[in-house]
């Protein structure tokens, strides 16, 4: 089953590499298919990221592959185990952050750890989850006392505790602070250099870009799009476009005779040169405003982003 | 077994932990069984302190005196009106019976004449009506020995009796015998009806779901709540019954295994009705609202607080249908020696039915999430 799911998967992934393979899932809740035919694969040690906004289907996808939910169809393996018939075995091996903290408000943040490791056949020291997690001071204080930024490490500090081959992570930075969420980028970046693999949704584009090896854009329940970042920018967005406040005795046919210039577009003050060549457009730049004895004020490059991507995808802003 | 003890111990610590539940659960049933046994746990019959002002001085009114005194539940203080009434005033006396002057005259006219309206004679019966039950109680005393006294001067009736409590067996129990063991089945009765309130939040916090996410299986988180509930009943026994020994000397005459094993088959059974309620109930307030509404009429329909046979009949056909009834009435045999409402025998098949019924009804209903 595992072979065929990969092997009509929508990207050739080697299937000895993959922790998790997803081919086809369909969910429906009544009249809504959240889910709409999924697929795509995640290799063993890498940061794998859905990307897309409330309601695109990444929390139901996740908490089928974790076991806690039925799929109504699609091919599925998680570590190569089918999450219908074996979620025990898959959850003993997995790693668990739900979008939303779910603890026991009067036991303590150590109880709690030492409680979740119970539940495992093999679980780390709870010193060890301590210090990664930064929970160190606040070891004997009970969960409801704890901030946004210290419940949502205490649910990532509870994902490891059986230190998982596999973590899923369900917008583990949503209502964080900038400090907290790059707090929590470290332990992600932490994990993939010891070889854990991560499946984390997220609607954050510089969240998908700072941590994901490769993501997949979601919305209404299908993949729009799936592959690195750059590569989901370059394949829309071949050109980039470098700018400056507009001079007036640089006609519109002679920025387009530059040298790697497409098309020339003007926004506000700003002239756009949409090139495939930026260093050569820009000592063109240079060197004609040179001679002319003025200065390009505000001279930049401008790169496409996954933000662009979701919008020309989409035809809407990721966060609106 | 590992996880079934740690998350034990995890949910009494959070139990212990939660002030609410603990008063819930320990303070409120021992405030019960403190002002029950303080209110009733003189005995059997009460004893009202009455002023008894005689204002007729004739040998027929010292008769009355007599029959007032005969029921054995009135001191009569003799006293004048004013010295009387003061006294009710400040509390010491219950209540004041004026017997008018004329009174001799009255009884002593021709048969037939003292039932008529104008030559009938009151006798004036002064209470406090906010102690309305003491005043009921002293109110149908006079009732009942005026109408006796009637019924001899009308010669209706031969003789003057006035039925102390028309309870059969439960007469015989002190007071806080009654309500010691009765109070504990409604202690039992609560926590484990209450048990939906930590469920439904679990299931609203998502801890079910977090749970679930783990290779932890289900039956041994409906084990370990159980197992809660049990070392959570036995605490509460333990607590209430030294309560009931120490300070109001009831004596434990039953059986204690016995006693034990419906303490443990009330809590399992309760508890199913608790898990039946977070079955059906989708949030915390929909369990608080549906955990009241059951547990406040079982608990006044039961037998806890009134005997079931004072009840009228359509209150004992719903009685006889409640759990608590029958978990009260095990416990009252069991730790008293209280005459049976229904055998033993029969008190244990009706909560394990209990028990199988919701246990059945929350297996198939019960969401996870």
């Amino acid at each position: 089953m595992t072979s065929t799911a990969a092997g009509r998967g929508a990207e050739a992934a080697p299937d000895a590499d993959a922790v998790v393979l997803c081919h086809d899932l369909r969910k429906r809740y009544g009249d809504l298919e959240a889910v709409a035919g999924v697929s795509f694969t995640v290799r063993r040690g890498e940061v794998f990221g859905l990307l897309g906004p409330n309601g695109a289907g990444k929390t139901t996808t996740i908490e089928i592959l974790e076991g806690i939910r039925d799929a109504d169809g699609g091919d599925l393996a998680v570590l190569g185990l089918d999450p219908r018939r074996q979620a025990r075995q898959i959850k003993a091996r997995i790693g668990v952050q739900l979008q939303t903290s779910s603890l026991y408000p009067y036991l303590t943040v150590s109880e709690l750890i030492e409680l979740f490791g119970r539940f495992f056949p093999r679980h780390l020291p709870l010193a060890e989850l301590l210090d990664a997690l930064d929970l160190n001071e606040k070891r004997d204080a009970q969960t409801r006392t704890l901030s946004g930024g210290q419940q949502q490490r205490l649910s990532v500090a509870l994902a490891l505790v059986n230190d998982p081959e596999l973590v899923f992570l369900d917008e583990p930075t949503t209502g964080l602070d900038p400090a907290a969420r790059r707090a929590l980028w470290d332990v992600v970046r932490d994990l993939r250099r010891r070889g854990r693999s991560v499946l984390l949704t997220t609607h954050y584009m510089e969240e998908a870009e700072a941590l994901c090896d490769r993501l997949a854009i979601m919305d209404h329940g299908r993949i729009l799009d799936l592959g690195t970042a750059d590569e989901l920018v370059s394949r829309r967005f071949h050109e980039r476009a470098v700018h400056f406040e507009h001079v007036a005795a640089l006609d519109d046919a002679r920025l387009a005779a530059f040298a790697g210039v497409d098309r020339v577009a003007h926004e506000g003050d700003e002239v756009l040169l949409y090139t495939s060549d930026v260093p050569a457009t820009i000592g063109a730049v240079l060197a004609a405003t040179d001679a002319l004895g003025v200065q390009p004020a505000g001279l930049a490059v401008r790169q496409a982003s996954l933000e662009d991507v979701f919008l020309d995808l989409t035809g809407r802003a990721l966060r609106d | 077994m590992d996880s079934l003890l740690a998350l034990t111990v995890a949910n009494l610590r959070s139990f212990v932990r939660d002030r609410a539940a603990l008063f819930w659960t320990i303070a409120f049933p021992v405030i019960f069984v403190v002002l029950f046994g303080t209110l009733f746990g003189g005995g059997g019959s009460a004893d009202f302190q009455v002023g008894w002002v005689d204002q007729d001085g004739t040998p027929a009114s010292a008769q009355l005196m007599d029959a007032f005194a005969h029921t054995g539940l009135l001191t009569l203080k003799v006293t004048d009106q004013a010295a009387g009434l003061a006294s009710a005033r400040d509390g010491t006396y219950d209540a004041v019976i004026v017997v008018p002057k004329g009174y001799a005259t009255a009884v002593g006219a021709p048969r037939g004449s003292a039932s008529t309206p104008a030559d009938a004679l009151a006798l004036v019966l002064y209470v406090d009506p906010s102690h309305t039950a003491n005043a009921q109680a002293i109110g149908q005393i006079v009732v009942g020995v005026t109408t006796g006294v009637n019924q001899v001067l009308t010669g209706q009736a031969p003789v003057l009796t006035v039925q102390t409590q028309p309870i059969q067996g439960e007469a015989t129990l002190s007071g806080a015998s009654y309500y010691v063991p009765s109070i504990l089945a409604m202690a039992i009765m609560q926590l484990g009806i209450f048990a939906a309130i930590p469920l439904v939040q679990q299931r609203e916090k998502l801890i079910l779901k977090r749970l679930g996410a783990t290779p932890l299986p289900r039956s041994t988180l409906v084990g370990s709540n159980v197992l809660v509930r049990l070392v959570i009943a036995a605490g509460q026994t333990a607590i209430i019954l030294a309560i009931g020994i120490a300070v109001f000397k009831v004596q434990v005459t039953g059986s204690w295994a016995l006693m034990a094993v419906f303490v443990a088959l009330g809590a399992l059974a309760f508890t199913a009705v608790g898990y039946v309620i977070a079955s059906f109930a989708r949030t915390e307030e929909a369990a608080n609202g549906v955990t009241q509404a059951v547990q406040v009429p079982m608990m006044f329909l039961s037998g806890v607080f009134f005997p079931i046979a004072l009840m009228p009949d359509w209150m004992q056909g719903v009685a006889r249908l409640l759990p608590l009834t029958y978990l009260a009435d095990a416990l009252r045999q069991t730790m008293v020696g209280g005459s049976p409402y229904a055998p033993l025998a029969a008190c244990f098949v009706i909560l394990a039915g209990w028990l199988v019924v919701c246990f059945g009804i929350s297996a198939r209903f019960f969401r996870w999430q």
